[in-house]
């Protein structure tokens, strides 16, 4: 089919982000994207620091002392809030696909997002205050 | 009484730039945007292109965007978009014709890809809940009474222009051929059919590409549901799918 | 259309996904709030490791993060509307970098294993 859409033939990614509509939906199709390529990204940054294991506790202790202050820890609670946004809208998607809660799609969305909240707020006092 | 509008419309012809021409027009209070859109036409320029006919949502024929938002404009209350200008722009991921009209084949070309047909089998009963019959009709001979309905989907490309996965990947086939696929196989018992049309279905860009936005059910100005019934079809794949690995 | 293969990506999408939510919540638990300090150390990473189940687990993750994570890059690239000779540069370009993912993790896994001495690091040799 032929796409008649003048204004996105230069930037064609900006497709994935239909910010018409601020529906449940769309929302949680927008920002399963946004942290699926965050979560991607932080992936591979993961896999590149842990090559530091590889060299011995010369290698990584020096890294563990930057990776326990709070700056370095605010930057987890992020990676957290991403999990779980993703992780959780996606079982969303896997099961309406299976065929459950696909007339309730908006109530289970929410109420996901609400459980989320709730591990998010605890994640983080654990992290600071635990 | 009467309602002052301006309407803002994109205008496109081919191998021209595209433009957003005003036209200010007086509607009566009970007028639809598809009202005023005539008006302007019959007032200010014969030259705007539109497309209707039966001016009661049961053609699609005359679906648009207003403001932003796919809406079939026989049915839109100009009283809704108070405050003076409403944005009229024609469908999205569909080739431009001219102005409002759009090219609809590749939508009828899915929908016919299940051999899908608008009217529905003659029916005693609609979901498996009998139909209440038209009141004063004998019950007794009621049920020989053949119904003749049409399908929900008016084939107006709405859902089409609202999905998010459309715009993105030229290839998906789409809500309305998708709901379409699942009408049909709703409609047949036979396994053959039934296998044909999963198949039909289960493609990279078919059931399997739609993103989960739900848009087009949102969109959908006649209960159609398509987000439904592909997530209906996924179901009914997967579930081939556990049946065929556990019998081997 | 005769030809037409059926497609697997969503329900492998949503397999790994699935045991996704049970691998990350146990990763995370087990190296973010369970470890003193809220990472372990060198020494601490060797003892973790010293577990055959752990390590299985980590690498079941390794797996399951990576087909993930390239079906979610391929459903996200073929949305720019690509060609089908682009579609299939994109699908062979997860499937080489999603096996060098993986070996790199088994490799990595081995790599640590041999500079600490843990009991598992047999495993590897």
């Amino acid at each position: 089919m032929n796409l008649y859409r003048p204004e996105l033939k230069r930037f064609r990614f900006l497709r994935w982000f239909d910010f018409r509509s601020w529906r449940l939906g769309m929302l949680a199709y927008i920002l399963n994207r946004v942290t699926a390529i965050g979560l991607v990204v932080y992936l591979y940054l993961h896999l590149a620091v842990l090559f530091l294991l590889a060299q011995g506790p010369s290698g990584w202790d020096p890294f563990i002392q930057i990776a326990r202050t709070p700056w370095f820890l605010m930057l987890d609670v992020i990676l957290l809030a991403g999990l779980l946004i993703h992780g959780l809208n996606g079982l969303r998607v896997a099961l309406t696909g299976f065929g459950y809660g696909v007339r309730s799609q908006k109530p289970l969305f929410i109420a996901l997002m609400i459980f989320a909240a709730i591990v998010l707020a605890v994640g983080v006092f654990k992290m600071f205050m635990g | 009484m009467s309602l002052q509008v301006t309407l803002k419309i994109l205008r496109s012809r081919p191998h021209q730039e595209q433009r957003y021409d005003t036209f200010d027009v007086t509607v009566p209070d009970a007028a639809n945007v598809l009202d005023a859109i005539e008006q302007a036409w019959a007032h200010h320029d014969r030259d705007l292109m539109f497309r209707h006919a039966c001016h009661h949502a049961s053609c699609g024929t005359c679906a648009v965007r207003i403001n932003g938002r796919e809406k079939l404009p026989c049915i839109a209350p100009v009283k809704d978009y108070d405050g003076g200008e409403i944005k009229i722009e024609p469908l999205r991921n569909f080739p431009i014709v001219g102005d409002l009209v759009v090219d609809v084949a590749p939508f009828f070309q899915n929908q016919e890809a299940s051999d899908f047909i608008i009217t529905r089998p003659t029916e005693n009963e609609l979901d498996g809940k009998a139909i209440a019959h038209t009141q004063g009709l004998d019950p007794e001979s009621a049920p020989t009474v053949p119904f003749n309905r049409f399908e929900n989907c008016v084939e107006c490309g709405i859902c089409l222009s609202a999905c998010p996965t459309m715009s993105a990947d030229y290839k998906f086939f789409g809500p309305a051929g998708l709901a379409a696929i699942k009408r049909q196989l709703d409609k047949t018992t036979d396994a053959n059919e039934r296998e044909k049309l999963l198949h039909l279905a289960d493609d990279e860009h078919g059931v399997w590409r739609c993103h989960s936005a739900w848009e087009c059910t949102e969109a959908c100005p006649q209960s159609v549901f398509p987000a439904e019934s592909i997530m209906a079809l996924r179901k009914e794949i997967n579930a081939q799918r556990f049946k065929k690995f556990f019998r081997l | 259309m005769k030809n037409k293969k059926s497609s697997w990506g969503w329900f492998w999408q949503s397999v790994t996904g699935i045991l996704l939510i049970l691998l990350v919540g146990l990763h995370m638990i087990a190296h973010h709030f369970v470890a003193e300090g809220g990472i372990r150390d060198f020494q601490q990473v060797i003892a973790y490791l010293s577990n055959p189940i752990i390590i299985l687990t980590e690498l079941a993750f390794l797996i399951s993060v990576t087909v993930h994570a390239m079906l979610g890059m391929r459903s996200i690239l073929f949305d720019l509307g690509l060609s089908p000779q682009w579609e299939r540069v994109v699908t062979y370009g997860v499937v080489v970098i999603g096996g060098l993912t993986v070996l790199y993790g088994f490799w990595l896994t081995y790599a640590i294993l041999a500079q600490g001495s843990a009991p598992t690091a047999f495993l590897f040799r």
